[in-house]
């Protein structure tokens, strides 16, 4: 483990509401977590079927620093492969999205499938004498889907994805993903993020609703509500909607209108280890697929998503809300991305950052909190020293 | 023979003029006013309007959006917002007529940001109006004014118009 800026050795504050602004700051812990974090024993979200609806379509993304793309295949299958070439390593796709009938490579004309086989490689009676096109398949990642969400893992040890989430997370997760996944894209939002990827998750999940001055000026006030965490730093969160009857703030009030079924679920904020947010806010369908640009920065790419069985009324009312309440310009959300960029330059000052509500033992990991606890990061956190194997103070 | 004559290039040049001097005054209420009773304003990326995809950044499509839009920048937003000021650069690429005194107007740009915090300027987005302005007794006024953004990826968040 690296020193911190001062030259100790890092080491963890011995109560489990303290993080070190260090960990924000200290550019050394990227690669680390680059191996036990982004290429470790985690799963990460790439792609939803709905995103690449027809065979041949591709969606170019990023695992850590390593850059991947999700493929649909001739046989319907959706495969994550790395984005490069089995012969000499040039990136087989360049545009974030697209449709292809196959796969070659520009350089040596090597020529792949959409299973990603082989299939056609020029002067090949030339190459080395066992030399076997089955052994020279775009090197495939493993893969899991849950209502057509495709995550990947590098690790072979990474537990099932249900395992992984558990039950409450899996059940939430679904309903943000329409019930049963059959999605629609609607269309993205993405911006680049002044923070470390950590400031990022650490406040985009879920934070105290008194950041919000919209809420208040739209007579927003939360609902009932639960926040569900788990040992390994997954966080779920549901309120119901009360919504005013009135929004005297606002000309158009539909904007906030709730068209759902049921006011007891119309709001959910999950976030997955390390961080991912998925969300679905009144009638808003939202995954917040996120790449850190290293130590600095992140990429934050909002896809927003419609139902199949949505009629043109609804479809149209989810695309008003979700161009703007949510997103880099949204209503809400602007007052997050705000935050997230002034919190990264508070924690360039020493000491730790210091979570407070819902903490009852400083000295115990809180895996019981209530809906509006700070204290539902706490679990991620200790994952994440856990997973960086950072020492923890003795008390 | 084109029915666009200097007078029309005149009236949109003008109302143009009068959107970027507003936002770069950051005078929603003038910024309000470049825009009629039917007004629309959305700010979009290229790859969505590419793709078909409807999510937009900004979508004000009635003129009661575009007041709201005027109450979130002005009252809602105003305490949390990393504050910055703009320098909008343009262009105009083509001009149609579509009768009845409306005219399709293209225009590129290209929107230069000087944060307040830190003084430092950097290019916030680039890309085309899609406009169609309506034009009585020379001047003009926009009903629809579509921002589609290059800057597919934004720099940061964008807190006023483009």
């Amino acid at each position: 483990m690296p020193n911190d800026t001062t030259g100790t050795p890092f080491e963890w504050p011995a109560k489990y509401n303290e993080v070190p602004k260090a960990v924000f700051e200290m550019d050394e812990l990227w690669p680390q977590e680059l191996d036990n974090i982004f290429y470790g024993e985690e799963w990460h979200p790439i792609v939803h079927r709905s995103e690449i609806p027809n065979p041949g379509d591709f969606k170019a993304s990023e695992l850590g620093e390593m850059p991947i793309f999700a493929v649909h295949g001739e046989d319907g299958t959706i495969r994550i492969f790395q984005n490069t070439c089995t012969h000499r390593g040039t990136s087989m796709v360049t545009e974030s999205s697209g449709n292809k009938k196959e796969l070659e490579c520009p350089y040596h004309r090597w020529l792949f499938n959409l299973e990603g086989d082989l299939v056609g490689c020029p002067n090949s009676r030339e190459f080395t004498p066992d030399f076997d096109m089955k052994n020279f398949s775009l090197p495939k990642l493993r893969t899991e889907e849950f209502n057509g969400l495709f995550f990947v893992t590098m690790s072979d040890k990474t537990p099932a994805l249900k395992d992984y989430f558990g039950a409450e997370f899996t059940e939430r997760l679904s309903r943000v993903l329409g019930g049963d996944g059959r999605l629609k894209l609607a269309g993205y939002q993405k911006v680049i993020y002044d923070c470390n990827w950590k400031a990022y998750c650490d406040n985009d999940g879920y934070h105290a609703p008194l950041l919000h001055k919209a809420f208040a000026m739209l007579n927003w006030q939360g609902g009932k509500g639960s926040q569900n965490v788990t040992i390994n730093g997954h966080l779920s969160f549901e309120s119901e909607l009360t919504m005013p009857d009135q929004v005297d703030a606002l000309k158009d009030g539909s904007i906030l209108d709730f068209k759902g079924t049921s006011t007891s679920t119309g709001s959910l904020v999950l976030m997955s280890f390390p961080l991912t947010v998925f969300t679905k806010h009144l009638d808003m369908l939202n995954i917040r697929y996120a790449y850190p640009k290293g130590p600095k920065g992140i990429e934050v790419h909002y896809a927003y998503f419609s139902h199949e069985d949505d009629d043109d009324e609804m479809v149209k009312h989810r695309i008003r809300q979700g161009s703007n309440l949510l997103g880099p310009c949204g209503l809400i959300s602007m007052e997050d991305a705000s935050i997230f960029s002034r919190i990264d330059k508070g924690n360039k000052t020493p000491g730790n950052a210091i979570f407070q509500k819902g903490v009852k033992d400083e000295f115990k990991l809180p895996l019981n909190v209530a809906q509006n606890d700070e204290s539902g990061n706490l679990p991620r956190w200790e994952h994440y020293r856990k997973v960086m194997g950072i020492k923890r103070a003795a008390s | 023979m084109s029915n666009i004559t200097p007078s029309i290039i005149h009236s949109i040049e003008a109302i143009n003029r009068d959107y970027i001097c507003a936002l770069d005054k950051l005078d929603m209420s003038a910024w309000l006013g470049c825009f009629s009773q039917q007004g629309t304003y959305t700010f979009i990326s290229e790859e969505n309007e590419r793709r078909g995809f409807p999510i937009a950044f900004m979508l004000d499509d009635c003129y009661e959006r575009l007041q709201d839009r005027v109450t979130q920048v002005l009252e809602i937003q105003d305490d949390s917002t990393e504050h910055y000021t703009t320098r909008h650069f343009t262009q105009l690429t083509s001009v149609k007529e579509l009768g009845g005194n409306r005219y399709q107007a293209n225009f590129n740009y290209s929107v230069y940001y000087t944060q307040k915090d830190t003084n430092l300027s950097n290019l916030l987005c680039v890309g085309r109006y899609e406009d169609i302005v309506s034009i009585k007794n020379e001047k003009g006024i926009f009903e629809q004014r579509k921002a589609v953004t290059d800057t597919n990826v934004i720099p940061r968040y964008i807190a006023y118009p483009i």
